[in-house]
């Protein structure tokens, strides 16, 4: 009995000396990585010039940058480290949600750790943007993207776009059976059939959008019409695909990469397929998934360079090919699948604009949908 | 005390019709004109080893308190929750009032039986008021009656201010009483205590005692009582037997188990005892100390101890005397001296308290036991 | 001789017990434990300090009404079925004849391995309206079956995956239960159904009311399983406004209602707790009851337990099963996950250790120094419990970035996290095998010239080891399975299953969450063991 106290005692002294160790340890500078000279993609001719990073941008080999990713690991872990190796930096990422990383970035304030924030949606950047904590990227990465996909004040840029389309059951509808715009779903006909995530932060922007494009009223009008279809509420955009496919409705409002990644876990006979509404209006609209340099990060110029990758062609045929999302820097082409970026009728929006989630919310919530 | 209606049986079981008949039945000790209290016979019990109780009989008489007396791990308890129903016997039959309520072939559970029991740590129910533990076991009684029998077994056990306290505001005593109050108040066949004084520190004990005898006669209850204090046992009880190892050595009267031990066993548990190596003579029994008469069976030669107790022998100082005091232990009321004879054998002599010898002191034994009992004595 | 076990003397101070002035050394670590689980509300009344009219007129709409009677129907729901559910199951494990006893007895806690995130995406692949059941029942012509969205399926969830805490508590008061005043109720007339409901029954009313207070707390806070089964709660309300608006202030006046909420609860257990003037003070040996025989009864109750076990246990794993079975047909690698699988266990065992050695200050102080500060303190300890996970790390991040600077995102704030939001468990389960020494043997100690600290390592705790151990157990089982905390106060790269899982979930990528998954509830079987181990000892 007092050898087994003795042991015990050991190993709780043992575990509490760890603990203050773990704590107390630097973090740990990476090995200088033999500096590997850049891997020239193999790129479109058209796209040489704007692919590959200009070798004087190169931070000093062995430096960290920390990574805010509210991208999941499963998404962008391969992606970010290979631009860790390439660049000969260790990149660190904190994967979590983008909202409530968000949040926990709002809350360190100049002390956060972080230096580059990866977010799922414009609508986060636009809080962090507002809070005064980004900094402004250099025009070299802004002018790699169009200006529908960036912030009018240069403090993030897209890195993927995600265009919003409508998800339809395939064994008991045509595309011909559904109508040209998002506005058709509020006839009568498609009571109990219709499915929507409105916790979904691109749902709610997608609403934002619609408010700030045809006005308030217009987007109360098209949500309660929506709303007296008896609409099925789902947590997030993949749990609404799977009830599209098993039937339990048969139309979703959602993005429109959900469907490749069923169909690559599920295959082909998933019974989902995407449709794009036809007229240039909000619901063609193509929301972002972004990146923006924290003003407090230790090695602004690694952080940009980083954010460089991301625009450069390896990492946005990743996005194309990967997460079958579309690539911002032009002349990437997309998955075959997908409709092409040009037959996509985007409607004409400033993506900053979306930040007024809270006016969103309170029709919302108002109208009791949150 | 009034009777109480019983549910119907159902078929197969046995209950306990009114026990009113019982408890008020007129016999005397000893001659048992209607069917004993509490009949055990025969019955064996082991727990998946050694027998804790083996064939064991006795009878309990109406109104009779009986005392089992024994060490620990005896078997006394067992026997006690064999009786109350806690426990199924291997073997034997045990009958409550007339009716078999253990047997072979037949069981009754202790919720049918009617037996009352005062545990030794009193189980008082902690989530109860003391008017709620005593108005317990009361639920087929009428409500009007279940107060005033409430109040009643209360005011006898001198608890009646006491009726709103929890069991964990009283001392043990008063915990006992109530105890006792709620097991007497539905009208046992018969109310078990299982060493009931242990808990109580000594000045305590004597006290309950004399209380608890008061109260068991003015309930007119049938009692067993289970003890390892043979004065409690002699003070409380009719009978008492005596157990050793699960097998009943001895059942009679206090008087006779002090005076005439059936062995060796109760000779030495029964007060205090010296047995002395002594040989059969002519129509005598002839020992160190000297030749007492002697008319029993056993035949001439025959080795034997005889039972001497303390205030069967007396010392006088004697110089030429060949023991000699070795120890004397003052005990309030008596003097008990150890006294070394010549052959190394220590007797124990009871004085009175004002008699003082020195240690050391030679003196002269003589013995003059008021019944001479012997038994034999195995060869060494 | 029936084994009978060593004596336990358990006393219950009484009103007017004069409780002698705590010593610095047990007093001063309580306090400081107490003021740390304070953290979060000191960072919930900092940010609503700019709140200002629109948060007034958010909290007064009607349907914030709504939901705050909808979150208390749904809390006081859960805590009734858990209870019985609880009641019932200790019981038939504990004091009957039930075939297998010893191993319903770990199968039945286990489901508390089974985070709320995991819980609910298994209901709703398993009886939703196109999940499996309904596959299974297609031929026989079920097109669809009724929605188990909403209330129904939030309180199924929540029911299923927290019984345990209501079970493990009263398994351990039936288990340390006298059979004296039983049996002096069956001598008095009482059948032992009887018996049950006048006398056991009434025993178990603190038991009970420790579990269900945990289960309360927990279904106030608990998010994964209400936004899954789309029930709003206020939790979901409060994730809304982190979400939705960035908006901290708003969330924090959310919160600082479930704060409120959660000092009702407290407030009302501790009714059911306080008047207790329970308990024995026995000498002598204790037998235990012996088992009750169940007769006929056997089948329809061991029925029971195998319907519990499923639903809770077995359904989540085949779900699991299912799925990965799905993704491996479809082609997709393995997802092996080792690594975080030992990060997980790392954390919750240091976790562990340090609540333990937090807990047994705030205990001993309960137990044995009663008063009004102690009871504050206790009582202080709990409120961490009932808010989510990101409120936790939030203030942790407010308070941590700012004055803990170089403890920041290390295991030493992680596991501080955890303290502060699963401390009550193991407080609770101190308490419960403290009140279980006789306290004069700690006197014995000190007339014999131990001081207070050592008497507390040589005697209390050696005493207290079974309980310990259970406490133990309890608490790695939920610490492993945490979320909000760990993702964002976790030293970066530091993967445990739970978020190992959220990703996959995250993605849509069920396949790839089955195996974490999987993995977490094999992982929990080691406190399971630690708490049997602990129920062993005491035997």
């Amino acid at each position: 009995m007092r050898v087994r106290r003795r042991i015990s005692l050991i190993i709780a002294g043992a575990a509490l000396a760890s603990l203050l160790v773990s704590s107390c340890a630097p973090t740990t500078a990476p090995q200088p990585t033999p500096t590997a000279s850049p891997k020239t993609a193999s790129a479109t001719p058209a796209a040489a010039s704007q692919a590959t990073p200009t070798v004087a941008a190169r931070p000093q080999a062995g430096g960290v940058i920390t990574v805010y990713s509210g991208r999941s690991k499963e998404l962008v872990g391969p992606l970010l480290d290979r631009i860790g190796k390439e660049l000969g930096v260790e990149v660190r990422v904190r994967y979590g949600d983008t909202a409530q990383l968000a949040a926990a970035i709002l809350e360190e304030g100049s002390r956060t750790p972080a230096d580059v924030f990866f977010a799922q949606d414009a609508g986060a950047l636009g809080a962090l943007s507002k809070a005064g904590l980004l900094a402004k990227l250099p025009d070299s990465v802004l002018d790699r993207v169009d200006k529908r996909f960036r912030s009018p004040k240069g403090e993030w840029v897209g890195v993927s776009g995600r265009a919003r389309v409508v998800a339809y059951n395939t064994q008991s509808l045509k595309e011909s059976d559904l109508p040209e715009s998002i506005w058709g779903f509020t006839d009568p006909k498609w009571k109990g059939l219709i499915g929507w995530p409105p916790t979904n932060a691109s749902f709610q922007a997608f609403v934002t959008a619609m408010r700030v494009l045809e006005g308030e009223e217009k987007a109360r009008q098209w949500l309660k019409g929506i709303q007296a279809n008896n609409p099925k509420t789902y947590p997030n955009n993949n749990a609404a695909i799977q009830a599209v496919a098993s039937g339990e409705i048969q139309v979703a409002f959602i993005n429109h990469y959900y469907l490749f990644g069923q169909l690559k876990e599920k295959g082909e006979s998933f019974a989902a397929r995407n449709y794009y509404p036809k007229k240039g209006d909000v619901g063609a609209l193509m929301n972002v998934a972004g990146v923006g340099v924290l003003s407090a990060a230790k090695d602004k110029k690694a952080a940009e360079t980083f954010v460089q990758y991301l625009l450069s062609e390896v990492s946005q045929r990743y996005f194309a090919e990967q997460t079958f999302e579309y690539p911002l820097v032009q002349g990437i082409p997309a998955d075959q699948r997908i409709l092409p970026l040009s037959q996509l009728e985007t409607p004409n929006i400033d993506l900053s604009n979306l930040d007024d989630l809270n006016g969103t919310l309170k029709l919302m919530r108002e109208l009791g949908i949150l | 005390m009034s009777s109480r209606t019983k549910p119907p049986a159902s078929p197969g079981e046995i209950t306990i019709p009114d026990r009113e008949a019982y408890t008020t039945g007129k016999t005397d000790l000893g001659r048992l004109e209607t069917p004993p209290a509490v009949s055990v016979r025969n019955i064996c019990k082991s727990f998946g080893g050694p027998p804790v109780v083996e064939g064991l009989s006795f009878e309990v008489a109406h109104k009779e308190v009986f005392a089992i007396l024994g060490a620990s791990g005896c078997g006394k308890t067992t026997t006690l929750r064999l009786i109350a129903g806690f426990e199924r016997p291997d073997s034997g039959d045990i009958i409550l009032g007339g009716h078999p309520v253990a047997s072979p072939t037949h069981w009754v559970p202790p919720e049918k039986r009617g037996v009352g029991i005062v545990f030794q740590d009193y189980a008082l129910f902690p989530h109860l008021s003391v008017e709620q533990n005593v108005a317990f076991g009361l639920r087929s009684f009428p409500q009007s009656q279940r107060e005033r029998i409430v109040k009643t077994m209360l005011d006898m056990v001198g608890m009646g201010q006491y009726a709103r306290r929890y069991p964990h505001e009283l001392s043990g005593g008063q915990q006992q009483r109530v105890a006792l109050a709620r097991s007497l108040a539905p009208c046992p066949v018969v109310l078990l205590l299982d060493e009931p004084f242990s808990n109580l520190d000594a000045d305590m004990r004597a006290q309950m005692r004399q209380e608890v005898q008061k109260i068991l006669k003015e309930a007119e209850t049938t009692a067993i009582l289970v003890t390892h204090d043979q004065e409690e046992a002699f003070v409380l009880a009719n009978r008492v037997a005596l157990l050793n190892a699960g097998r009943l050595e001895q059942v009679g009267t206090p008087e006779e188990i002090y005076h005439h031990p059936a062995s060796r066993f109760v000779a030495s548990f029964v007060g205090e005892a010296d047995l002395l190596e002594g040989t059969i003579g002519e129509a005598s029994v002839v020992t160190e100390v000297g030749r007492f008469a002697y008319g029993g069976p056993l035949p001439s030669g025959a080795k034997v101890f005889i039972m001497l107790r303390p205030d069967d022998v007396e010392v006088l100082p004697d110089p030429q005397g060949d023991s000699i005091i070795a120890l004397r232990q003052f005990r309030g009321s008596e003097n008990l001296y150890s006294v070394r004879l010549r052959s190394g054998r220590v007797l124990h002599s009871s004085q009175p308290s004002i008699v003082v010898f020195p240690l050391g002191q030679p003196v002269r034994v003589q013995a003059a036991p008021s019944h001479v009992v012997v038994f034999p004595r195995p060869d060494e | 001789m029936q084994a009978v076990r060593p004596a336990l003397f358990v006393t219950w101070i009484g009103r007017g017990a004069r409780a002698p002035r705590p010593p610095a050394v047990i007093l001063i670590p309580a306090v400081i434990v107490a003021a740390a689980m304070l953290l979060p509300i000191a960072y919930l009344v900092l940010r609503t300090v700019g709140a200002g009219e629109e948060a007034l007129q958010l909290l007064l709409t009607g349907r914030t009404v709504q939901v705050l009677f909808n979150t208390s129907l749904l809390a006081l729901s859960v805590t009734v079925a858990t209870s019985a559910l609880g009641v019932a199951l200790a019981w038939l494990t504990v004091r009957t004849d039930l075939p297998l006893r010893r191993l319903w007895a770990v199968l039945l806690a286990l489901p508390l391995a089974v985070p709320s995130y995991v819980g609910g995406f298994v209901l709703i692949s398993a009886f939703g309206p196109r999940g499996m059941l309904q596959q299974l029942l297609a031929p026989l012509g079920v097109e669809r079956l009724p929605d188990i969205y909403g209330f129904p399926g939030a309180m199924l969830a929540l029911t299923l995956f927290s019984y345990p805490y209501v079970l493990l508590s009263v398994r351990g008061a039936l288990s340390g239960m006298d059979s004296g005043p039983e049996e002096a109720s069956r001598s008095l007339g009482c059948s032992p159904a009887a018996t049950f409901w006048r006398v056991v029954l009434p025993q178990l009313k603190p038991a009970t009311a420790a579990g269900a207070l945990l289960v309360a707390l927990y279904t106030l806070s608990d998010f994964g399983a209400v936004s899954l089964l789309r029930f709003e709660s206020f939790t979901f309300q409060i994730y809304l406004q982190y979400q939705g608006s960035f908006d901290r202030t708003l969330a924090a006046v959310f919160s600082l209602v479930l704060v409120c909420l959660t000092v009702l609860v407290l407030f009302s257990e501790g009714r059911a707790r306080g008047r207790a003037a329970y308990y024995r003070s026995t000498v002598g040996s204790i037998r235990p009851p012996r088992p009750v025989s169940l007769g006929r009864w056997r089948w329809p109750a061991l029925a029971f337990c195998i319907l519990t076990a499923t639903a809770a246990l077995a359904l989540p794993v085949l779900v699991l099963v299912f799925w990965l079975a799905q993704g491996i047909a479809a082609g997709q690698p393995l997802f092996l996950v080792w690594r975080p699988a030992l990060n997980s266990a790392y954390a919750s065992g240091l976790a562990t250790a340090v609540m333990l050695a937090a807990a047994v200050p705030v205990a001993v102080l309960a137990v044995r120094y009663r008063g009004r500060l102690s009871a504050l303190v206790e009582r202080t300890t709990y409120i961490g419990f009932a808010l989510p996970g990101i409120v936790i790390a939030l203030s942790l991040v407010f308070f941590g970035v700012r004055y803990a600077t170089p403890l920041y995102q290390t295991m030493a704030m992680l596991v501080f996290a955890y303290l502060v939001r699963f401390l009550p468990q193991a407080v609770g389960a101190t308490r419960a095998s403290l009140l279980q020494i006789n306290p004069r043997v700690e006197d014995a100690a000190r007339s014999l010239g131990y001081s207070v600290p050592q008497i507390l390592a040589r005697v209390t705790i050696p005493l207290v080891r079974r309980g310990l151990l259970g406490a133990a157990g309890l608490v790695f089982l939920t610490t492993v399975k945490e979320l909000p905390a760990t993702l964002i106060l976790s030293p970066i790269g530091f993967d445990t299953l739970a978020t190992s899982i959220w990703g996959a979930t995250s993605e849509g990528l069920y396949a790839r969450a089955a195996v974490p998954a999987l993995l977490l509830i094999l992982i929990s079987f080691i406190p399971m063991a630690l708490m049997a181990k602990g129920e062993e000892i005491g035997r």
